[in-house]
């Protein structure tokens, strides 16, 4: 199960997750081509308090289920990897509708602070034309399971 | 597809990271047109940087491979390797790597363990993998520093029919209950669930003691 700081959520194996995004890696990975460009920095990542973490997960998985994933399947269907591609949105929707980041007073320094670093990959993502910020959020999945991989437990 | 271009295989093909416990090797293959003469250079980058750099001692080499594991070792970074085929009068021919990540990538090898026959009992004792990676302070990681939910798997071959197994994140073991000056084949393994990584076994055969009492 994941633990997020205070929140936590089962049900889900991150390996399910691994094995969706790896039957998809090549293909995807390859379609960019902008090298110069990483969407999800390590300063977005960089020292995430277990406070934090769910709000930023929850920030994350919101915009890739709502945005990337909604407007890339043109794509997915192009490449014909629908299953895969369900696999890893059905999972990311159950991590992302059980995260219930608090949202009393005491937590707005931690929600700034995680939504700070939101923008920091949504406004990389707004820089490049659509096709190419899709493309490159949706390769770089591997660089969010990789951080979400230490809030994982066995 | 013009030669020199992207599409052309003729001089170069299959460029390629090659990683085992974070040791992480570019290899590629000369194409089927390429001349015996044929030299290549490396250039590798750090995944959303823009500059490529030059791999000292990868240039203008014969052989195809090329050492990058002090230039990939940012566990939190991504890399790309470019190699360049040239031959004497001809166009040169790049190609470059897959997106390379040595977390997702590297595989594990089989344990160190010093495996120590008693009378009724083995012991089993699991040395520490260091790996190429420095620390801030500059130790070399282990593997299990950077993997935390790495464990063991040990399994002792007693008859045809019956094993025995231990397994844990601790480092030593020691299988019990063993028949005097018998022989026994033990295995260990090294497991990392996260990214469900799995070494070949270690195997070592193993002789319990005589008992003179």
């Amino acid at each position: 199960e994941f633990h997020f700081g205070p929140c936590h959520v089962e049900g889900v194996a991150l390996l399910e997750l691994w094995k969706a995004f790896g039957a998809m890696k090549d293909i995807v990975v390859t379609q960019d081509k902008i090298m110069s460009v990483r969407l999800l920095k390590q300063e977005v990542f960089q020292n995430v308090s277990d406070a934090e973490s769910c709000y930023l997960a929850h920030e994350l998985l919101k915009f890739y289920l709502h945005t990337v994933f909604k407007d890339y399947y043109h794509k997915v269907v192009e490449f014909k990897i629908m299953k895969s591609f369900s696999t890893l949105a059905n999972n990311l929707f159950v991590i992302m509708s059980k995260l219930q980041p608090r949202q009393e007073n005491e937590t707005v320094s931690i929600r700034e602070s995680a939504h700070r670093r939101f923008l920091l990959f949504w406004s990389a993502f707004k820089q490049l034309n659509t096709e190419a910020a899709l493309t490159k959020a949706f390769g770089e999945v591997d660089i969010l399971l990789t951080w979400m991989g230490k809030f994982y437990r066995h | 597809a013009a030669p020199g271009t992207e599409d052309s295989p003729a001089l170069l093909q299959y460029v390629k990271f090659q990683s085992s416990n974070f040791e992480n090797i570019l290899t590629w293959e000369s194409g089927p047109e390429s001349p015996p003469d044929t030299t290549y250079s490396v250039e590798y980058k750090t995944y959303g940087e823009s500059v490529w750099l030059a791999k000292k001692g990868c240039q203008g080499i014969t052989r195809k491979s090329c050492n990058l594991t002090m230039e990939t070792g940012n566990l939190t970074e991504l890399y790309y390797a470019k190699v360049t085929a040239v031959r004497p009068g001809g166009q040169p021919f790049p190609k470059i790597s897959e997106r390379f990540s040595s977390l997702q990538h590297t595989t594990i090898k089989p344990p160190d363990v010093t495996c120590v026959p008693k009378v009724r009992s083995i012991q089993m004792i699991i040395h520490p993998t260091p790996t190429p990676i420095l620390a801030g302070d500059g130790h070399r990681f282990t593997l299990e520093e950077i993997f935390q939910d790495l464990f063991y798997r040990l399994e002792l071959r007693v008859n045809h029919t019956y094993q025995m197994h231990l397994g844990g994140q601790q480092r030593e073991y020691e299988f019990l209950g063993l028949t005097p000056e018998t022989e026994f084949l033990g295995t260990i393994m090294i497991l990392v669930p996260t990214w469900s990584k799995e070494s070949a076994p270690y195997v070592c055969r193993v002789k319990t003691l005589p008992d003179w009492t």
